[in-house]
């Protein structure tokens, strides 16, 4: 027991020490989950509002997918962005692997499902009675999808909140393509991962504080929002 | 706007729920719409309102196919309304803000509606944390606000008390006599039909079994199918 307190003691100094790679990890963290939550909102929000209004061949199929692709576990994600990435791979070329923009890219193919799937759900669930009303009120195609999003952007944040929370606690797919390499590609959950492996508490134990305190701020933040709207 | 239906059919599967051979609504008058659940009056309703294509037949309105322009001086209200996510004011004004309309008429339309259904003291209350009744006064007074030339009802008095629906009916007479807005009444309640309409159609198995002046109708009480149904709908009203 001692020594998770006394872990928790040195994380707290550690942080007031302003310590520079610690707060280097936190801003990739922030930057690499900000980015992935945003690409994928981008797509899937789209993608999401049409599967949920519109009627076509193999829609079933597609949804079978999606909810099979909500679950996957990140390290197939991440194993999948690998291969496309290694040097033998279709985008070896471009030489992402083990960078940012390769943990973006495999963070984006775990967070874009959750959105699409929560996006759709809602836009079934009460889509066709906001364009049935649009419809009788005299809406033209651009009214009609503009009340939509107003009708429905309380779930789209909801979708949005959940595709973060995965993606700033996301720890496989960004270690198998960004490869955890210091002061490059090292995220917080990645760092509390090795750390714990290294038997550093101290530092483990601080990076896992400053993560949940992030967690719990911007999911504040998005929860108020979803409140007001 | 007169309606014109010549050979609509509707299918689920192969269930008939829809075959109308030829059916007229004459325009500038309240037409009620009864028969037993399943006649087929919301389908019909849905067809004319153009929010179900999937028919055969001639739908003709004004003597022309439906175009955006005819569906834009048309509504429905259902009888489980659906309001936006904002408040009763700005509810209201939405078809008129859609429409592209000037500030302060949209402003003068829409008071002049609360004021006539008589939401003044819910006017800046959410839209959803209202009571079923409010929230149809709140949809009629949306589907009026911009003075349509057909005004589709479908059992919009439903489970409301005596004094909202009295409100309702005085909107729907004010609407037609002002605008001489054709409307389309379905209802279960006889009295009200009779209250409000002038002529009527009774319907049954996705058919127009009888059509006539409302008076016409209900002089029906002791006859076949339509009497029948007429008599247990009065029968219930009384009891």
């Amino acid at each position: 027991m001692d020594y998770i307190i006394q872990g928790f003691w040195e994380a707290i100094q550690l942080l007031l020490s302003f310590d520079k790679e610690i707060f280097g990890i936190i801003l990739l963290t922030l930057y690499i989950t900000i980015m992935s939550t945003f690409i994928a909102t981008i797509i899937a929000v789209p993608l999401g509002i049409l599967t949920g209004i519109k009627k076509f061949r193999f829609k079933k199929t597609l949804i079978r997918f999606l909810y099979t692709f909500m679950s996957m576990p990140p390290v197939i994600a991440g194993l999948f962005v690998y291969l496309i990435l290694a040097r033998r791979g279709p985008l070896g070329e471009l030489e992402l692997l083990f960078t940012p923009t390769a943990m973006i890219i495999a963070q984006v193919c775990l967070v874009a499902p959750i959105i699409m799937g929560i996006t759709y759900n809602s836009t079934r669930e009460k889509g066709q009675s906001i364009k049935q009303v649009a419809h009788t009120l005299g809406a033209d195609k651009r009214q009609a999808l503009a009340l939509l999003l107003f009708e429905l952007k309380a779930d789209i944040l909801a979708a949005i909140v959940s595709g973060f929370g995965r993606a700033i606690s996301e720890v496989g797919a960004v270690m198998l393509v960004g490869g955890n390499i210091k002061g490059h590609t090292r995220v917080m959950t990645t760092s509390i991962a090795m750390l714990q492996s290294m038997g550093d508490y101290s530092q483990a134990i601080a990076i896992g504080l400053v993560l949940l305190a992030l967690s719990f701020i911007i999911n504040s933040i998005l929860y108020h929002g979803q409140k007001v709207v | 706007m007169n309606i014109t239906l010549n050979h609509i059919t509707k299918k689920y599967g192969d269930k008939t729920v829809l075959n109308i051979e030829q059916f007229d609504i004459k325009a500038g008058i309240v037409t009620g719409i009864i028969g037993p659940n399943g006649s087929g009056k919301s389908t019909l309703m849905k067809i004319i309102a153009g929010l179900d294509n999937e028919y055969t037949g001639a739908l003709l309105i004004e003597g022309q196919k439906i175009n955006n322009e005819i569906y834009k001086a048309m509504t429905l209200v259902f009888q489980k309304p659906y309001l936006i996510n904002t408040d009763v004011y700005n509810n209201i004004a939405y078809p008129l803000k859609l429409r592209n309309i000037a500030a302060d008429e949209i402003k003068s339309k829409t008071e002049k509606m609360i004021e006539l259904l008589q939401l003044q003291e819910i006017m800046h209350q959410n839209a959803r944390t209202l009571s079923g009744g409010e929230m149809q006064k709140v949809a009629l007074a949306r589907a009026i606000v911009f003075e349509p030339k057909l005004l589709l009802l479908d059992e919009p008095t439903s489970n409301i008390d005596p004094q909202t629906m009295q409100l309702m009916e005085n909107a729907i007479r004010y609407i037609n006599h002002i605008n001489h807005t054709t409307v389309v009444l379905v209802t279960h309640n006889i009295r009200q039909l009779h209250r409000v309409c002038s002529q009527a159609v009774f319907m049954q198995e996705g058919k127009v079994a009888e059509q006539g002046s409302v008076s016409e109708i209900l002089a029906k009480v002791n006859e076949d199918y339509t009497g029948d149904f007429l008599e247990q709908e009065l029968s219930t009203k009384i009891k």
